[in-house]
């Protein structure tokens, strides 16, 4: 890789981490305007050009973030955008700009679909709710907070490990005054007859008009489909992507690691050979005979969470709605959107 | 339903009486639905009994028309032929027997008796191109089958018909040519039913005929026509061909078990273009009898050194446990998203998501039909009997393996089947992979692309 293709990878990789400081932006969001960044820098001639070298920053950007595929959606959003774009002044130069003045006025925009997204979460909220949401989500804070200037409801967050941000939304809930419990991850079943429905944000929506998001969305999803309790899910439009996984080994995020098991080695005689293994040590219940498991760690080493997915994918049949800022669409409807807008 | 106090007959037991209810004529309302069906089939004994000029003949149909599988009343051989078909459906009947005679074809089937029976190709009635006539003997005999095949040999044929064709005086091209081609057409459709490839094909060849040129001279609109006949081949069959190979090709990883059933055309250009691709996967092909067409797709992918298992529709439970993903092709595909396709398939969908398979079918979008189909009665097609489509060798000989019709036994082969949409998880068309509910938007992106 030549020096220069490596300082402007640095360069928008520094402007994406920049941007995302900035709590209001999600990545997809973030890298967009990276993206408008390298408009303004770039000294591309042609539209061929511009656009080869969107996608390079789009990959790089992608590689090194550990969640790609919120950050895919809203790259393959700008980059289609930009190549669709109606060419009509004359100079390649004010063609830029005027790339660069819609890209951040979408940014911007794009802040405000969150406040459209809660109006329409509003009509489907009654008064003395029991919600039931996971993790962290920026948009279902806002529908949350939203909702609590007119009406009573209480909110049951799941802990969402490992990474554990559940927290912050029982965090942010109390300070404002709602009432909030956290619950274990295990304990989702146990709670669902309480709750009146469930409200999930979104990592991104996919073709097939199911949901990519922190892992555990699919496992509410199931148990709320068994107790027939709504799930809606809260995306705002640029994270409609078109990926379509089949599965959940069909998603970009899972690779040979995830929830791979160990090859130890041969059973050899007698117990006193049981492998030492961090894998096995904090995992077994029963000590073995011989070996001493004195101190049996009971949190889960970083090797085995990194043997754990970060997202997974629930089905579309598992979704009652899909809220977004064009409208409160079923699956079915969300990928008729998709299908319009990139087809053609 | 409670039959009348004072009718005679007993269903479905006793043997009956030669003859009419006693008590004068009832009408015809008051009488349950076995008592009409007595009525009528008794009717047509004593009109076929009287003009057949055969004596050998109505004997014939009564043996062969003798006891059904359902609940109708059992009568005794000497009461009369009991053709069974429901009372809308006897006309229709009557005649087909009348015309096939002691060819002992499934004139007696109960069920599927309304769509269209496998006719011998009758005599070309009328000015038909010589290229159609041919083409019409190799449906009939199943030596050219798939919709996509199918469709390319009818606009092939066209082509050479529109060609040969001179436009009489006082008349344009875009006006008589239509009229001409009609017959082709008819013809075509007595072979063997219409496929929905065929039909769009033909509506948009109509389009563009009635669309072309009035001044142009007669050999450029002709060359013209052709042209676009060309062009609709190669963009909506074989280039989106290519990029569903593409598109499906993704979805098939290292490792993978790939199951597929019958020889669908896209899905072997998708495995081929996988393998070549340098992807490593194995594939179990399914089949079914009497169309066997899993052996052709066998011989090819074997050929080109992909590990594969053959075996038949039965056996499909034991191995769908170790499927990761099931590739169908389509012969249509409905906008509610139901996929009409080889009888069979939706035996093989509806299993595999039992068991969590994920089933994507492969369908171009030309094979897109208008309508709703909810179950493979309303529309479907029979084949013809006998053992016309294994030209394979057999271990066993042919005549083992075929089934004839006995006075007691009739044949039923459905050529297709429907998948309900909730069977299917993807649809891979060259717009983009899509889910089943989402068809009927495809007229919609479609609308950008032409």
């Amino acid at each position: 890789m030549s020096q220069t293709t490596q300082d402007s990878n640095e360069a928008i990789y520094r402007a994406f981490e920049r941007l995302l400081e900035d709590e209001q932006l999600s990545p997809p969001l973030a890298a967009i305007l990276a993206l408008t960044e390298l408009i303004v820098g770039s000294n591309a001639g042609t539209m061929f050009e511009l656009v080869e070298a969107l996608k390079a920053a789009a990959e790089v950007l992608k590689k090194r973030s550990s969640n790609p595929i919120s950050l895919n959606a809203g790259c393959e959003l700008f980059i289609a955008f930009v190549t669709l774009f109606p060419h009509e002044s004359d100079s390649f130069a004010e063609l830029k700009t005027e790339l660069v003045q819609q890209g951040r006025r979408y940014a911007a925009e794009a802040i405000s679909f969150r406040d459209k997204i809660a109006e329409s979460t509003l009509g489907f909220i009654k008064d003395d709710s029991v919600i039931l949401t996971h993790s962290y989500s920026r948009v279902v804070m806002k529908a949350l907070l939203h909702a609590h200037k007119t009406k009573r409801i209480s909110v049951y967050v799941t802990e969402a490990r490992p990474r554990g941000l559940g927290l912050k939304t029982y965090e942010a809930l109390t300070a404002v005054g709602i009432p909030c419990t956290v619950v274990l991850d295990s304990a989702v079943a146990y709670v669902m007859d309480r709750v009146d429905f469930v409200l999930v944000g979104s990592e991104a929506v996919v073709e097939s008009g199911g949901l990519v998001n922190a892992v555990g969305s699919n496992q509410i999803a199931i148990i709320a489909k068994a107790a027939n309790k709504p799930f809606y899910a809260l995306a705002e439009s640029y994270k409609f992507h078109r990926l379509f996984p089949l599965s959940q080994y069909d998603l970009p995020t899972h690779n040979p690691d995830i929830l791979s098991l160990p090859s130890l080695p041969q059973r050899g005689s007698g117990t006193d050979s049981t492998p030492s293994s961090p894998a096995l040590r904090a995992t077994d219940g029963s000590p073995p005979s011989k070996t001493a498991v004195s101190s049996a760690r009971l949190t889960m080493t970083a090797e085995q969470i990194a043997r754990n997915p970060g997202v997974d994918y629930t089905r579309p049949d598992l979704i009652s709605l899909v809220f977004s800022d064009v409208g409160v669409l079923t699956p079915e409807g969300v990928s008729q959107y998709l299908v319009g807008m990139f087809a053609g | 339903m409670s039959p009348g106090p004072s009718l005679p007959v007993q269903p479905p037991n006793g043997p009956q009486p030669n003859g009419e209810p006693s008590s004068g004529p009832r009408s015809q309302k008051s009488m349950t639905k076995a008592e009409r069906r007595e009525l009528q089939e008794r009717q047509r004994a004593a009109k076929a009994a009287k003009p057949t000029a055969a004596p050998g003949a109505p004997n014939a149909k009564q043996a062969a028309k003798s006891n059904q599988p359902t609940a109708a009343p059992k009568k005794g051989p000497d009461s009369g032929a009991a053709a069974a078909a429901k009372t809308p459906k006897d006309a229709k009947a009557a005649t087909a027997v009348a015309s096939e005679g002691v060819a002992g074809k499934a004139h007696g089937l109960r069920i599927f008796s309304h769509f269209g029976l496998p006719k011998p190709v009758s005599a070309a009635k009328g000015d038909i191109h010589p290229a159609v006539v041919r083409l019409a003997l190799q449906f009939s005999n199943f030596k050219i089958t798939g919709a996509n095949a199918r469709c390319i040999a009818t606009l092939t044929a066209f082509k050479t018909v529109i060609q040969d064709y001179a436009t009489p005086p006082n008349n344009t091209l875009s006006r008589h040519l239509m009229t001409h081609l009609s017959p082709q057409i008819s013809h075509l459709v007595a072979a063997r039913p219409m496929s929905v490839t065929m039909g769009n094909a033909i509506r948009q060849l109509k389009l563009e005929i009635s669309g072309s040129d009035i001044d142009l001279p007669e050999q450029d609109a002709k060359d013209a026509l052709c042209q676009k006949i060309d062009n609709y081949i190669r963009d909506r069959i074989i280039i989106a061909d290519q990029v569903i190979e593409e598109t499906a090709g993704n979805k098939i990883k290292d490792g993978d078990v790939v199951l597929t059933y019958a020889r669908s055309s896209v899905v072997e250009k998708v495995l081929l273009g996988a393998h070549s691709e340098g992807r490593q996967f194995s594939v179990i092909i399914v089949d079914s009898r009497p169309m066997l067409e899993g052996k052709r797709l066998l011989s090819v992918l074997s050929s080109a050194g992909i590990q594969c298992t053959y075996l038949l529709l039965p056996a499909l439970g034991s191995v769908i446990s170790e499927v990761s993903t099931v590739f169908l092709g389509a012969h249509s595909i409905h906008s509610n998203g139901a996929v009409y396709a080889r009888a069979g398939t939706a035996l093989v969908a509806m299993l595999a998501k039992q068991h969590s398979v994920p089933v994507v079918v492969c369908c171009e979008t030309y094979k897109f039909s208008e309508g709703v189909q909810l179950d493979s009665f309303t529309k479907n097609e029979l084949a013809p009997v006998g053992d016309l489509f294994s030209s394979f060798p057999l271990t066993k000989p042919r005549e083992a393996l075929t089934l004839h019709k006995g006075p007691n036994l009739e044949i039923l082969n459905p050529l297709y089947d429907l998948t309900p949409p909730t069977s299917i998880t993807a649809v891979v068309t060259e717009v983009g992979v899509i889910p089943p509910n989402s068809i009927s938007s495809i007229p919609l992106a479609l609308g950008r692309l032409l």
